[in-house]
């Protein structure tokens, strides 16, 4: 792509632009409260009261206590500490736990590595639409299920799972409930008051606050084990000196996504029903995952007889997603689309357009003319099966 | 670090394919296996390919080869076409490895054409 060249970025489930107010926070908490917070001299515990502070935003947004939250250095890390964590914590009672084929890759791959170590573990399948309907959940439970790991908001299709419903089921069984809450957090009303959820991973860069830094909820009497080692901090669950101003500014654009998540979605939804009106009329065009009822920052379509990679060069300026960003090197079929039962190729002609703030009803014009424009092209391009 | 998949040969090909069509009625290659389609079809005067054309239905890389092909032997003798080397494809597009079967279909389509040629011209 010519350096010069503006991208019209619809890829917003893999990050987003730190908020204005983030920044300026962020720039402040640098310049005054650069105090380690574990420091017993007033200026460090300034800088405590900063952290405290985040804490307080956070939990404002999710309506917690803000005694819940451990910082940690994104989602990734809180998924790895809370299933890790609690699968060990619990292991002498069993080694059972379940979670879904369509989870991301930061809560896949450290189940595999549990079943590494001996722990047995249930891969849910999703209905088409990607839901798992709560029967299937309940009857995966055994007796010696310690641990079961849902997330929210999918982050390829945007499905939403019953959380309210998964985690009655899990408490009703004394199930460790963990929900990976990183494409919903910010994004969409969660009451943690109000659900059954004992740990939920949640980052700041998806919504609109600092790449680095996340944390995990956990709720009061659920016990983990900690997995890092190296100082008292953060009841020693979680040991390192803590990045203030990183933890200020997530706490802020926690602050700034309380008071506009209506708004936002709002927004959104008209901004994906201009989209897929826009493109729906192509031959051979699917959604993936719900149409409705469905998280409405997040459009994920395939199209037939169109081969994915040219697809997304043919796209450029348009900054999408071929199955999740942090898959994107992999020239692999989405596992999560595979798993929704589309084929391979159907998979690899995915894209995934995922909205924003930032997001205008001319980037969306755009977009949907540049798709169509792709189409045509590739369609052109390819050749009558046979000669 | 993700560096850019594409060169500038890749993109430029992509993005311009100015061979991509079809000559009708002359001589046809076609070839479909590693996931890609591949046709090419060519226009004979004597022994000189005056038209060179493809439709191809695969990734960039894929689509860049043909185009890269149908460049480099319009105008030529068809029995150039025996010339054609994967290695130089490879190196000029720096096609991943883990695609040089893809490039192999090329291969195959281009000598596809090379024999319909000489059928052609032996009639």
């Amino acid at each position: 792509m010519s350096a010069d060249l503006e991208p019209i970025y619809l890829d917003y489930a893999a990050t987003t632009p730190v908020d204005g107010r983030v920044a300026e926070r962020m720039r402040e908490v640098q310049d005054r409260f650069y105090f380690n917070p574990s420091s017993n001299h007033f200026a460090g515990r300034r800088s405590a009261a900063v952290v405290d502070a985040a804490a307080g935003q956070l939990a404002r947004l999710l309506n917690a206590d803000p005694a819940e939250f451990l910082w940690t250095s994104g989602a990734t890390e809180s998924n790895n500490l809370a299933i890790i964590g609690a699968a060990k914590q619990r292991q002498h009672s069993g080694r059972h736990l379940v979670t879904l084929r369509t989870e991301h890759k930061a809560v896949v791959d450290v189940f595999r590595a549990l079943e590494k170590q001996g722990f047995e573990v249930s891969w849910l399948e999703p209905d088409p639409d990607g839901r798992l309907p709560p029967e299937r959940f309940q009857a995966a439970l055994r007796e010696d299920t310690q641990l079961a790991s849902i997330m929210q908001t999918n982050n390829e299709t945007g499905v939403v799972q019953d959380i309210q419903s998964l985690g009655a089921i899990s408490r009703s069984r004394g199930v460790v409930f963990h929900v990976d809450g990183a494409q919903s957090v910010g994004k969409m009303p969660v009451d943690m008051a109000a659900l059954p959820v004992d740990l939920m991973s949640i980052t700041a860069h998806k919504l609109y606050g600092p790449k680095g830094v996340g944390a995990l909820y956990v709720a009061n009497g659920t016990a983990i084990e900690a997995q890092m080692f190296g100082g008292g901090q953060q009841r020693r669950l979680r040991p390192g000196t803590l990045p203030v101003d990183l933890i200020a500014g997530f706490g802020e654009a926690a602050a700034v996504a309380a008071t506009r998540l209506e708004d936002d979605l709002t927004r959104l939804a008209a901004l994906k029903a201009q989209l897929l009106e826009g493109i729906r009329d192509l031959d051979g065009l699917y959604v993936n995952g719900p149409e409705h009822d469905a998280y409405p920052g997040i459009l994920n379509v395939g199209i037939e007889d169109v081969e994915g990679e040219s697809l997304l060069l043919a796209l450029e300026p348009l900054c999408v997603a071929t199955g999740s960003a942090c898959n994107s090197q992999s020239q692999e079929p989405s596992y999560v689309l595979r798993a929704l039962g589309r084929s391979d190729i159907q998979a690899q002609s995915a894209i995934r357009f995922s909205l924003g703030r930032q997001t205008t009803r001319e980037e969306i014009e755009r977009a949907v003319s540049l798709y169509r424009g792709a189409v045509a092209k590739l369609r052109d391009l390819a050749p009558a099966r046979t000669a | 670090m993700i560096v850019d998949p594409y060169n500038s040969r890749v993109r430029e090909y992509f993005t311009n394919p100015m061979h991509c069509g079809d000559v009708a009625g002359g001589a046809i290659g076609y070839f479909e296996d590693q996931g890609i389609r591949l046709r090419l079809s060519a226009a004979i005067d004597g022994d000189t390919i005056t038209r060179l054309r493809f439709h191809a239905w695969g990734c960039p890389h894929t689509i860049a080869a043909a185009e890269a092909t149908c460049r480099r032997f319009e105008g030529g003798a068809a029995a150039e076409l025996e010339d054609f080397e994967t290695g130089q494809i490879m190196k000029d597009l720096a096609v991943p490895i883990e695609k040089t079967g893809r490039i192999l279909v090329l291969e195959d389509t281009v000598r596809s054409l090379g024999q319909a040629i000489r059928d052609l011209t032996d009639t």
